[in-house]
């Protein structure tokens, strides 16, 4: 039955489609098929508004988004409307293939009213605004109750340092079945990527992550030294947190997979987490010797140059980015909207995961962005894996860090 | 040279007339694929690495500057020394273990076609599939590899850990390798006349200078084969590695000159470095190949 | 017993130490695959629980049936493009005298040693730009233009027919096309037959371009990079990536036994001899 009545949906379309000269756009997003769907909802509310639209939604997952995107623009063939993430930005307008919606938003000046002005700053460029936020994600720590419970230790409050973080990490580390090998890590984290984890731990002890403009990259000061040996000890010294290849066992979520009593992570673990068989609530970042810190990142709308209906893009870009369109992209609880109305409302706050969903906002107050430049995702890679050489115990910590500015300056001067 | 032995008719046909149509059509697309598939691509290859081009905005000439790079980018270097270590050790044991499987195989033994499909059975299998399942053998503390070591009361090994990891690895490409190396060898085995063997046994020639005098050098031009062929496996291997060392951010713990090729190229979009990457795998294969070609004159036909 | 019986027995438990690491793996696979959730990290190879569950769960999470069929297709389009091109030039080279053939048959097989990542660049670029990319022909198209490996192959072969069949049928007035269609393939089928699974193995296993192709798309992709998808969705799941691994592996060492006797021959037929 299920598959007659799609048939005679797909027949209905066909023919709507026929009937009207409509106009057809896509918009494309990297995500899971149920962010797929909650778009696809979303779709369907603006075209009941703008009957001569129709919209495509086309998700894939991460890696074959970027991949196919590339592929898509380059033959000239782009989705009207994509998905950006803030830090490759810079990859893509300075590439010339987004299309300014400076003249659009001038006529409609009060569209921008009302959005948080962290989020509007990484899509803000000299030549225009070729970018407009879609929602926003900062880091929070998450931890398993049932974990803390069992070992008679009070939950993470907002007063707790980074020794703190580290003590209750290693206090939670055990070995369960007493077989020899640890089956419960205190935290857990890849190590990689600046975002979850290390940004934040680095902006906390006083420090400064990269400066793309000098082309320079600064994870070797003093202050961000004493942040990254923090993470060493934990994982070298303490024990506490699972080396990769133990992580590769459970599954790369050591939260998830509740084998670690702590992660950090942002509002798009939120539904994965929903589903687990433990207890769990968030809390802030700890802080460090210079105050707390966490990172801002946004995903945002561009509009490809080479789009051939950018007045229907424009359109859909504009719905999305409106309180009716960020209400419902609230709803799906991947994300916090980057409007302050929606975001403190009840379509926000008052989601099915009982957690403070305030806590996310309110961690603007401390939050840097996450940067946004040309090349970041080959810098990413290349500090990612000389860090990665630290957490093996391959290289000291010094070294590691030397090798991570060397290889990062070096993505960064191939991207000039 | 069996590889390419003159034909052993002695009148070939020659064609004639409207003959002549049919060998072009029946090389057409033989042809084709060398002039677009193969030296097409190499000559835009080449032609690429003198650009800087990300696919999006127009090429800009770079001159030899992706070249001059090179031993600059040390991710690159890393994936050099990583695939010149990993070919090192591949390519011997690879044709020695081979060559050890398949004259054992060459007796008479009860079963042996069962160790035919056994032996053979790794070669067959989709490296992608075996890949993980080698994963779960290596894995750190529940893996199969260190459950028994814990079990005969060892210490677990870190497989897939910076230190063992090109060992790990160059044990899986062997292990899938061994298959198709016997086969032939042990074709170029059963193509040694027997009376070979009894002439030797009646010079009273031990089983040493049997395989010294006799065996290997029959099979010098398998071995020769063997060893070009594996070498140029092992500079081209993927499958395995890129599974078994995949890291959480889409790199790989271990990176080879082809998985780095393949990141320049398809994840960063700098097909020119990429394409000169690809360029100096090229020539290392050449040179390696030349070098085989010299060293199999030097020591003479197989006799 | 005589030495050279002892040496047998020595050689006979050397070889089964071997075929035991050789063919092990793929038991601990299968018996993984049979375990369930809860048991995965229990060491026995035997199951204590023996269940299936994991496979209809794999076609829950993922359409494998449409990769295997993906894969399949794929795999059977290039045998076939490679059956007809590599052996047509193949006859042309073992049969017909022609000016630079020894040449070109040299230059063919000098491309044995250029590597798939130098020509993956270009024919990229050439098929994004026929608009083919994200389609499954980028894969099977090149199987079409020939190959040094099956050209070499059938070439071998077809040099052990007696020439004289083919100048009888010439004398007869038989064309080039009508000699190759009618004599040289149907006396070469067990050469087609080991060429066919080394063409479809190839094409089965691939993943480096299914990988540059077709990155993602479930339905259009082939098991390989489904594997290599699963892979970081499912990290951790171990009997459901065993089962998974499993399937791919299955069809190919089905085959392979079925059909032992040609993939042995046919690697022995590239006449090392």
């Amino acid at each position: 039955m299920k598959l007659r009545a799609f048939a005679a949906t797909a027949f209905a379309l066909a023919l709507s489609t026929m009937a009207h000269a409509e106009t057809t756009i896509t918009y494309a997003l990297w995500g899971s098929p149920t962010e797929g769907e909650v778009w696809a909802r979303i779709a369907r509310a603006f075209e009941a508004l703008h009957p001569d639209i129709k919209v495509n939604i086309q998700v894939a997952d991460w890696d074959s988004y970027w991949e196919k995107l590339k592929v898509q623009v380059a033959g000239g063939t782009p989705p009207d409307v994509f998905a950006m993430d803030a830090p490759l930005f810079q990859d893509w307008q300075s590439r010339g293939v987004l299309l300014d919606m400076k003249p659009f938003i001038d006529k409609d000046p009060t569209i921008l009213d009302g959005v948080y002005p962290i989020t509007l700053k990484a899509y803000t460029t000299a030549g225009g605004i070729f970018g407009l936020p879609r929602d926003f994600q900062t880091i929070v720590l998450y931890y398993n109750k049932d974990m803390f419970d069992a070992a008679k230790m009070p939950y993470p409050t907002d007063t707790w340092t980074y020794d703190d973080f580290r003590a209750a990490a290693k206090k939670l580390t055990l070995d369960k079945n007493g077989d020899g090998t640890i089956d419960q890590w205190g935290f857990w984290d890849g190590g990689y990527d600046m975002e979850p984890f290390w940004g934040a731990l680095v902006w906390a002890y006083g420090g400064e992550v990269v400066d793309p403009a000098a082309g320079k990259t600064l994870i070797s000061s003093p202050e961000a030294t004493a942040a990254f040996q923090v993470l060493s000890d934990m994982w070298l010294t303490d024990k506490s947190m699972p080396t990769t290849e133990q992580l590769k066992q459970f599954s790369y979520d050591g939260f998830l997979s509740g084998v670690a009593a702590m992660g950090m992570s942002g509002h798009w673990s939120v539904p994965d987490y929903a589903a687990v068989a433990f207890h769990w609530d968030v809390a802030p970042m700890p802080m460090g010797p210079k105050g707390r810190a966490t990172s801002v990142n946004s995903a945002g709308f561009v509009i490809a140059k080479d789009s051939k209906n950018p007045d229907a893009a424009w359109a859909f870009v504009k719905y999305a980015f409106s309180d009716a369109g960020q209400t419902e992209l609230a709803k799906i609880g991947f994300a916090v909207p980057v409007r302050k109305s929606v975001a403190e409302s009840p379509a926000y706050l008052g989601q099915a995961t009982k957690i403070d969903h305030g806590l996310y906002v309110k961690a603007l107050d401390y939050a840097h962005l996450k940067p946004v430049f040309k090349g970041y995702e080959e810098w990413s890679s290349a500090v990612g894996d000389a860090l990665a050489t630290v957490w093996t115990g391959e290289n000291s910590l010094a070294d590691g860090l030397a090798a991570a500015v060397a290889d990062g300056d070096a993505a960064l001067a191939k991207n000039k | 040279m069996p590889l390419w032995r003159k034909t052993n008719n002695v009148a070939d046909l020659r064609p004639l007339g409207r003959e002549r149509w049919w060998v072009l059509a029946f090389l057409l697309p033989t042809l084709l694929g060398l002039i677009l598939g193969t030296f097409g691509s190499i000559f835009a290859t080449i032609g690429i690495s003198f650009f800087n081009w990300d696919l999006l905005t127009p090429a800009i000439p770079a001159g030899i500057s992706n070249y001059v790079d090179l031993p600059a980018d040390r991710l690159f270097m890393k994936s050099l020394v990583n695939t010149l270590v990993f070919s090192a050790l591949y390519v011997p044991l690879t044709v020695v273990l081979s060559l050890a499987v398949a004259m054992g195989m060459n007796r008479k033994l009860w079963g042996i076609s069962a160790f035919r499909v056994a032996y053979f059975l790794p070669t067959v299998s989709s490296p992608t599939a075996v890949g993980l399942l080698w994963t779960w053998i290596y894995a750190e503390d529940h893996g199969t590899l260190n459950a028994m070591i814990t079990a005969m009361g060892g210490n677990p090994v870190s497989w897939l850990g910076p230190k063992m990891a090109m060992y790990s690895v160059v044990i899986v490409n062997v292990w899938g390798a061994i298959g198709g190396g016997m086969i032939i060898f042990l074709a170029g085995l059963q193509a040694i006349p027997k009376d070979y063997y009894e002439v030797a046994r009646l010079d009273g020639a031990t089983a040493w200078q049997r395989l010294r005098y006799v065996t290997l050098p029959a099979l010098a031009p398998s071995i020769f084969f063997q060893a070009v062929l594996t070498t140029i496996n092992a500079f081209q291997a993927f499958d395995y590695i890129y599974i078994l060392t995949r890291s959480g951010n889409g790199n790989s713990t271990m990176p080879t000159l082809v998985f780095s090729i393949y990141r320049t190229g398809f994840r960063f979009f700098r097909m020119g470095d990429a394409a000169a990457q690809a360029v100096v795998l090229t020539l290392i294969i050449f040179a390696m190949t030349a070098i085989y070609f010299h060293l199999q004159k030097r020591w003479g036909e197989p006799g | 017993m005589t030495r050279e019986k002892w040496g047998d027995v020595l050689v006979f438990v050397a070889l089964t130490v071997g075929a035991v690491a050789m063919i092990g793996p793929f038991f601990w696979m299968i018996s993984t695959s049979l375990k369930p959730m809860a048991e995965q990290f229990d060491m026995r190879l035997i199951p204590a629980t023996l269940t299936v569950e994991n496979y209809p769960r794999l076609f829950r999470i993922m359409p494998f049936h449409l990769m295997i069929w993906n894969s399949f297709k794929i795999a059977a389009i290039s045998v076939a493009g490679q059956l007809l091109t590599c052996s047509m030039a193949a006859f042309i080279f073992a049969v017909v005298r022609f000016p630079g053939r020894d040449l070109l048959f040299v230059v063919l097989l000098v491309t044995l040693m250029v590597p798939v990542q130098v020509t993956a660049i270009p024919q990229f670029i050439i098929f994004k730009w026929l608009g083919l990319y994200g389609t499954q022909a980028p894969l099977y198209a090149p199987a079409f233009l020939g190959g040094a490996f099956g050209t070499f192959l059938m070439r071998q072969y077809f040099q052990t027919i007696p020439i004289e069949l083919a100048e009888a049928a010439r004398i007869d007035g038989a064309s080039l096309s009508r000699i190759f269609f009618t004599i040289y393939l149907p006396l070469s089928k067990p050469a087609l037959a080991a060429f066919a699974i080394f063409a479809f193995l190839f094409s089965w296993n691939d993943l480096f371009s299914a990988l540059i192709y077709l990155p993602s798309d479930p339905e259009k992709t082939t098991l390989t990079v489904g594997l290599a998808l699963f892979q970081t969705q499912y990290g951790g799941q171990w009997t459901l990536m065993m089962a998974a691994s499993l399937i791919s592996v299955a069809p190919i060492i089905i085959a392979f036994f079925l059909a032992q006797r040609h993939f042995i021959e046919g690697i022995s037929m590239s006449g090392f001899k």
